[in-house]
């Protein structure tokens, strides 16, 4: 089944507000694909243009290669989880899983043997019967996600299905999700601002912002190798360095962050020497220094957090205006330092992303 | 409560609440109806006669309604009219009570409700004659068709129940928008767009999710105006041809024309319980009970 979605020059103006700006995407058959940004930064917008609940102001929406633009919501071959689930509470959970069949003019027993098969598939055996509200947040869920599944789409989207749960089976459901997708072979489009949830489960995430895609790419690329300022601080946690370019060498960049010194990192977008920087370093690659280490940088200690498999610490560089995190081992440091105590960090030039400074993209309009 | 009563307002005040909540309840709304009932079992008799042989309990007056063929058809004929004039209003109603509750703009909403409230600002005998301007034989809606050349002779719209039929559902068109349109309010926008995503055509979109939902609030609706319509005097009185006689106009004349209150009492419980009837059969139809109506 050729299920790709394709996107081509899509934006979406809302009066003077620009919720996307033009954009083109490829989504593959099959894949898992994330579009993950804070509220507000058109990620629901997109889905709704996919979902064919918005005509975008400009572009076009291709799925399986066929132009969507004349074809209405109810003719798309998509399915959506909403948010709040938006189950009919006035249709028992069979009813609900079979609406989009009983549209489609299956017949009662045919319809009766998806919805069975479907709910076998979410782990809800024989609760057909059941009425939505005798159900529990978890199991509303895996309804929602049988009712999507009946019609058979090509595309599933979800509108940060698991917001709504809590923690432990948002983290069950993650998996249980991935695992449907695995076994439906169904493109999947999920947004969510929650990045632990975009980066455990998709083949490729977006990070969006104002409108804007900043980075496409697998989530161990955005979290190894961000390309913008925002990726870097919106994925993972990440020490921002403020400084200037001293010079650039081939994939590298030497960085002058003022009195705290000199440091190497990779380039991680196009940077020209005394152009302002950012250097981006992640609190699990800052390690006790050693000989080999070109990046050095000495700390004292503020608060020290024991949090079991590792430490993390606040640390401070008088000349730095942030504070800087340390994420440790607990074999390195335990027991060994406590607030005040000095430390030498050192860390790869590898692991070290310098970006540039200039970041117009979080004062655009939001 | 009596006890959060006299909490709050003291002994005194709570008793002369109470009682006066009894004393409308019982005095204002029980007894005149036991009155009526007590009445429509009797004859109707000269001041001199009450308390003689002849003033014994009889079901006299409702053999007259049985045996009396005009009074007995313009009796179903009431109740049919009725039901056609709250089937009407639903029609009329549920598109602009949709409109409101899920299209709409605040302003919008703003907007049309006034403009739906400002007529009932006027005496319902005024507003109800404005109709009989309107509709009649040389009046400007016939004045209107002739011009758009959509007719090539006036029509008679107050011979027969087309008249009557448009002033009802012209005077109770806020009974049945305003309780749709809060039963409406409350649907999630997100069902109608899941219905949709799942394939649902408009049609069924409103068969399947947003009638179910709206169900207590169009059976509210409905009870209302059927009452309304039922019990309606102006609107037939005005608009009614000689062939359009409504049954409260039967009563009406028992009591004032003919000035037997013993017979119009009678008639009179008859409407009543057939409306209590109705109220019955509506809510057993939608399934739905007293508390779902009050919400």
């Amino acid at each position: 089944m050729d299920s790709r979605v394709h996107l081509d020059n899509i934006s979406m103006k809302f009066g003077d507000f620009t919720a996307v700006h033009p954009l083109d995407l490829d989504i593959q058959s099959g894949e898992f694909f994330s579009f993950l940004g804070p509220s507000g930064c058109g990620k629901t917008t997109l889905l709704n243009i996919v979902s064919g609940f918005l005509e975008p102001t400009t572009g076009s929406v291709n799925i399986g290669n066929e132009p969507m633009a004349a074809v209405p919501a109810n003719k798309r071959p998509t399915s959506m989880i909403f948010q709040n689930l938006a189950l009919f509470p006035l249709m028992s959970v069979a009813e609900n899983i079979e609406f989009g069949l009983e549209v489609r003019g299956v017949s009662k027993v045919e319809r009766r043997k998806v919805s069975d098969r479907l709910l076998e598939l979410v782990d809800l055996p024989g609760s057909g019967q059941y009425r939505i509200d005798d159900l529990s947040g978890g199991q509303k869920q895996r309804v929602a996600i049988a009712r999507a599944l009946a019609v058979e789409p090509k595309v599933l989207l979800l509108d940060e299905p698991l917001s709504a749960l809590d923690l432990k089976l948002r983290q069950h459901m993650r998996t249980e999700l991935k695992e449907i997708q695995r076994r439906t072979e169904i493109t999947f489009i999920y947004i969510t601002h929650d990045q632990g949830e975009a980066l455990t489960m998709s083949d490729r995430v977006a990070v969006m912002s104002a409108g804007r895609l900043q980075q496409v790419d697998s989530p161990i690329e955005l979290y190894r190798r961000p390309k913008t300022a925002f990726v870097a601080e919106f994925v993972g946690e990440n020490n921002r360095l403020p400084g200037k370019v001293v010079s650039v060498d081939g994939e590298q960049v030497v960085v002058d962050c003022g009195a705290a010194g000199q440091f190497r990192g990779q380039m991680g977008a196009r940077l020209e020497p005394g152009q302002p920087c950012g250097l981006y370093v992640r609190p699990e690659s800052l390690q006790a220094a050693t000989e080999q280490d070109i990046n050095r940088l000495d700390v004292s200690v503020e608060t020290v957090n024991f949090e079991g498999a590792h430490l993390t610490l606040e640390t401070r560089h008088a000349q730095l205006p942030t504070q800087i995190h340390v994420q440790a081992d607990q074999r390195a440091y335990g027991g060994q330092v406590d607030q005040g105590s000095s430390l030498s960090l050192g860390f790869q030039a590898d692991e070290t992303v310098v970006l540039p400074e200039d970041r117009p993209l979080e004062t655009a309009d939001d | 409560m009596i006890k959060q009563l006299t909490a709050r307002f003291g002994r005194p005040m709570t008793l002369v609440v109470l009682l006066l909540l009894w004393f409308w309840l019982i005095v204002l709304v029980l007894l005149p109806q036991l009155i009526m009932i007590d009445y429509s079992f009797k004859p109707n008799l000269i001041p001199s006669q009450l308390g003689g042989p002849e003033d014994v309990y009889t079901l006299g007056n409702y053999q007259t309604l049985i045996g009396n063929d005009i009074h007995r058809t313009i009796f179903f004929k009431t109740i049919w009219s009725s039901i056609l004039v709250t089937v009407l209003t639903l029609l009329v109603s549920y598109p602009v009570a949709y409109f409101l509750a899920q299209l709409a703009t605040a302003k919008q909403v703003m907007l049309i409700a006034l403009l739906l409230v400002i007529p009932y600002w006027i005496n319902e005998i005024l507003r109800t004659f404005s109709w009989y301007l309107i509709l009649s034989f040389q009046g400007p809606l016939n004045a209107l068709l002739l011009g758009l050349g959509l007719i090539d002779r006036p029509v008679r719209f107050l011979t027969g129940d087309g008249g009557v039929l448009i002033g009802m559902v012209y005077a109770y068109i806020l009974f049945m928008v305003f309780p749709l349109y809060n039963a409406i309010e409350s649907l999630d926008n997100n069902q109608v767009r899941a219905a949709r995503n799942l394939g649902a055509g408009l049609l069924r979109i409103h068969w399947r999710i947003v009638i179910p939902h709206a169900k207590p609030g169009i059976a509210t609706g409905c009870i209302m105006v059927f009452m309304l319509a039922a019990g309606s005097y102006a609107v037939p009185a005005l608009l009614g041809s000689p062939g359009s006689r409504w049954f409260t106009q039967i009563i009406y004349n028992w009591f004032f024309e003919g000035g037997d209150w013993n017979m119009g009492a009678a008639y009179a419980f008859v409407l009543l319980i057939l409306c209590i009837g109705f109220i019955a059969a509506v809510m057993k139809v939608f399934r739905i009970g007293l508390g779902d109506i009050g919400k």
